[in-house]
């Protein structure tokens, strides 16, 4: 009984020291061929070591110079766990905060959206949907690269992709939660803590070695697609309708 | 009124009471009548009840129309289904050919820092010289971008519970 009054904060604790080991992972592999393409989540490598006197702006204390360990496995780089927590810290921190921030500024959307997620072939669509957004959007931005009126447009609908993404991210990061809450029989909870786990899930996605860029960008890829095909989550979806008179 | 009289009377009069279509006057006997006698309440309750009332609705006859209506409905949804995947490999093909044209990724990353260099340089206040193009190039473009706009209205108006809802079925 204790234990499930503490499953939420166990199960946050969990991920979090998951994606810091999978994180810590990416950075011992390095840039190795085939290349885990990890740099692209969790940052460039590790700085070299530099003279002890030099002071870095941002890190002053210095400490992840003095916990590199050697790998047990031959081949693989050093083990930097204070640069995976970094990692964690600053990225996975980034996505949750991110994410969070779109489900507390619009909740009626995000619940409009997440509904039409956990609907039958919701996922389907939205991956589709995002797939074809992609297209689309390298399409469009090719297009205007060769005009001189509408190029100063092309930030915009980058933005706007950008911004639909990460509302559609926060939406599935709460259909997670839920569905882990389901599933796991867990104690009803806050959707934000929810919400937070379902972050935390597509971070430690996100970290993966090797499989973990693809799998965020099919994360990211269904999130636009998601947004789209709800309208940011309105209510009354997408109607061609009054285009039809 | 005696008893075996108003039972009779009272359960003709049974239904237009529930429906509230009665008088005040005849209500209020009907009303009467019931708080004194058991097997006539028994039948007002029985009318009272929602699946009694249900079954006394008559049931209307479907418009003649109404079977090839539904096989209509249905018709398109399962065609714009096949759609939704289908469009995929003329994209695809698209999406391979100017691929191929940019000379792959390298060639995307050039038009990425080109736009760049250029909405520095308009920020500047230079005008940039936009870099030549290929005709079929062009067109190949305009036709992914059509396609996949096609493809996202089609994608868009799959409604909930359409797709893999009725394989299971």
């Amino acid at each position: 009984m204790t234990l499930r009054r503490y499953a939420w904060p166990i199960l946050i604790g969990a991920l979090a020291a998951l994606g810091i080991m999978l994180a810590l992972a990416d950075i011992a592999v390095g840039d190795r061929w085939p290349n885990p393409m990890a740099q692209v989540i969790i940052g460039a490598k590790p700085h070299a070591r530099l003279p002890a006197t030099q002071t870095l702006r941002f890190d002053r204390t210095r400490v992840g110079d003095r916990l590199i360990f050697e790998s047990p496995i031959s081949g693989f780089g050093p083990l930097n766990p204070y640069e995976a927590i970094r990692a964690f810290l600053a990225n996975g921190a980034g996505l949750t905060l991110l994410a969070l921030a779109g489900l507390i500024a619009f909740p009626r959307r995000a619940r409009s959206a997440v509904e039409r997620f956990e609907s039958v072939p919701g996922a389907a669509i939205s991956f589709g949907a995002g797939l074809v957004l992609v297209l689309l959007t390298l399409g469009v931005v090719t297009l205007l690269r060769f005009t001189l009126l509408f190029l100063a447009v092309v930030p915009l609908v980058v933005a706007v992709a950008l911004v639909a993404a990460l509302f559609g991210v926060g939406c599935i990061a709460l259909a997670i939660g839920r569905l882990i809450h389901e599933r796991l029989h867990l104690p009803d909870v806050h959707p934000l803590i929810a919400a937070l786990v379902g972050a935390l899930v597509v971070f430690d996605l996100a970290v993966i070695p090797y499989v973990g860029i693809v799998a965020f960008a099919a994360i990211a890829m269904a999130g636009l697609g998601l947004t789209v095909i709800t309208r940011f989550g309105s209510a009354g979806g997408w109607s061609f309708v009054d285009l039809d008179w | 009124m005696s008893k075996a009289l108003a039972c009779a009377r009272v359960r003709v009069l049974m239904e237009p009471f529930v429906d509230g279509d009665l008088e005040p006057d005849i209500a209020a006997d009907v009303r009467e009548h019931l708080a004194t006698c058991a097997e006539c309440r028994r039948q007002h309750e029985q009318a009272i009840s929602l699946p009694f009332r249900l079954k006394a609705l008559p049931n209307p006859a479907p418009r003649e129309s109404f079977v090839h209506e539904v096989m209509g409905a249905i018709a398109p949804a399962r065609a714009m289904d096949r759609k939704a995947w289908t469009l995929l490999a003329p994209e695809a093909v698209l999406a391979a050919f100017i691929l191929w044209y940019l000379s792959g990724i390298d060639g995307l990353g050039s038009i990425a820092s080109g736009i760049f260099n250029d909405l520095q340089g308009l920020a500047g206040g230079s005008v940039p010289s936009l870099p030549p193009v290929d005709v079929v190039l062009l067109i190949a473009l305009i036709a992914l971008t059509a396609i996949a706009g096609y493809h996202l209205s089609v994608l868009i108006r799959i409604a909930p519970g359409g797709l893999q809802a009725r394989r299971h079925a």
